[in-house]
């Protein structure tokens, strides 16, 4: 039994172009019993920016709000937006606070530099260790799915349209094939004008 | 001195021998109306060290079907050397070669033969039935067996399984034409798999080696893979 994987839930994010995806399921659950089909794993922080956070239900919530105490004495004391980077170095740096007696998350960041609109993901370990990459970020218990969807689906430059496809077709048939993940999906696309919230219908067992 | 000389010998020793071990690899393998493929990847590894980077995993075992198995691999010769033995006691004993589907029921059977004990492979067979239709097997370790239209066995596994479910068996996809793909579709889909297991699994790298089965007989062919 891995903490990791108690309650379930899988997120992906992705770039395109000029916009970034991020999706999750919405199944809460303890090991094989579900629970509830709307549990929120994705939370806005900003105009263009999100945090999901795959892990332990419970620090999910505690990690969110943590999130948001710091990032709110950072915007006042600057008078200015976080940028995903530097939301992703606060985050790590928050975790690795905690090296000794984690918590069982392992946040993703996405969003649109506030700067320059350059679309951004990045996710990190239970302690804080940052990745970086042009291309998707996986999390969850069907990450091993999710990789194997994402390396074969997604492409260089797509139109939020079609990132859209390729994330929602990603994120379902990978967590057809996971036990813990399902029931519902949510998928994000952050444009520099606009943010659409899709809800996914998927099969429920 | 002699105090210490019998606490060592006082001391329970304990000795460990650890039968298997992990050696790695992936097999993919799609089954068409009139014909099927099987593929594995070509590199056989343990832990981080590579021992080749072209072995194939598969085994032609008669003119309509062929074997792919991963997993420990002295497990692997083993068990597809006694398979060919009892095929060879089946074509003298009944004076024909063992079909597809016979051959499916008796692997399970050689398998569950060793419940407790059990050859640690994750196993596919792929080929035509009597009717000269397409099928595929899938095998855990100790017989456990399933007829399928696609399979992704070994250390990929669960990356390709959940994308052979989409690219082949169309799943979540709304307003398009599901009849089943041709060779050469298949042949493209599984490509594509290995090339997406090898950069995320280090199990899987290095070549594929793919055979394709067909009333006109077995053809293979060999994909080279990256091999870091």
């Amino acid at each position: 039994m891995s903490i990791m994987t108690y309650n379930g839930g899988s997120i992906v994010a992705m770039t395109g172009k000029n916009c970034v995806a991020i999706a999750c399921d919405k199944r809460f659950g303890i090991q094989g019993t579900a629970l509830a089909d709307n549990f929120q794993r994705i939370f806005q922080v900003g105009p263009h920016m999100f945090v999901g956070l795959p892990g332990l239900g419970t620090d999910t919530q505690t990690v969110y709000q943590k999130i948001r105490f710091r990032q709110n004495l950072y915007e006042l004391k600057e008078n200015r937006k976080m940028s995903p980077k530097v939301l992703l170095s606060m985050i790590s740096n928050m975790l690795y606070e905690r090296r000794f007696g984690p918590y069982f998350v392992e946040p993703m960041v996405v969003g649109l530099d506030p700067e320059t609109a350059q679309p951004i993901v990045g996710n990190m370990d239970l302690i804080g260790c940052v990745n970086i990459p042009s291309d998707f970020v996986v999390g969850g218990p069907s990450s091993d799915q999710l990789y194997g969807m994402c390396e074969t689906l997604w492409e260089p430059n797509l139109e939020p349209d079609d990132l859209f496809e390729t994330i929602a077709q990603a994120l379902v048939n990978a967590c057809e094939r996971n036990a813990v993940s399902g029931w519902g999906a949510v998928v994000h696309i952050i444009e520099q004008d606009k943010v659409t919230v899709r809800h996914v219908k998927t099969r429920m067992d | 001195m002699a105090l210490v000389t019998k606490q060592i010998l006082d001391t329970p020793i304990q000795h460990h021998f650890s039968p298997y071990s992990d050696n790695g690899g992936t097999t993919v393998a799609v089954a068409g109306p009139d014909y099927a493929i099987i593929a594995s990847d070509t590199r056989l590894s343990a832990g981080y060290s590579i021992y080749t980077r072209e072995q194939s995993k598969l085994f032609t075992l008669s003119e309509t079907t062929v074997l792919g198995s991963s997993g420990c691999w002295c497990d692997i010769l083993s068990l597809t050397r006694i398979i060919e033995a009892r095929m060879q006691m089946y074509l003298h004993e009944h004076n024909k070669v063992m079909s597809t589907t016979s051959l499916a029921k008796m692997i399970s059977i050689m398998m569950y033969g060793k419940r407790f004990f059990p050859y640690y492979t994750s196993t596919i067979i792929a080929g035509l039935d009597p009717e000269g239709k397409g099928c595929v097997y899938s095998y855990d370790p100790i017989g456990h067996t399933e007829r399928a239209n696609f399979r992704a066995g070994g250390s990929s596994g669960a990356l390709l399984q959940a994308l052979l479910d989409n690219q082949l068996g169309f799943k979540n996809q709304e307003n398009v034409d599901k009849t089943p793909v041709s060779l050469e579709k298949a042949i493209t889909v599984v490509k594509d798999a290995f090339t997406a297991a090898a950069e995320r699994d280090i199990y899987t790298g290095d070549g594929v080696h793919l055979c394709a089965i067909t009333k006109d007989g077995i053809k293979e062919f060999n994909f080279e893979l990256r091999k870091d």
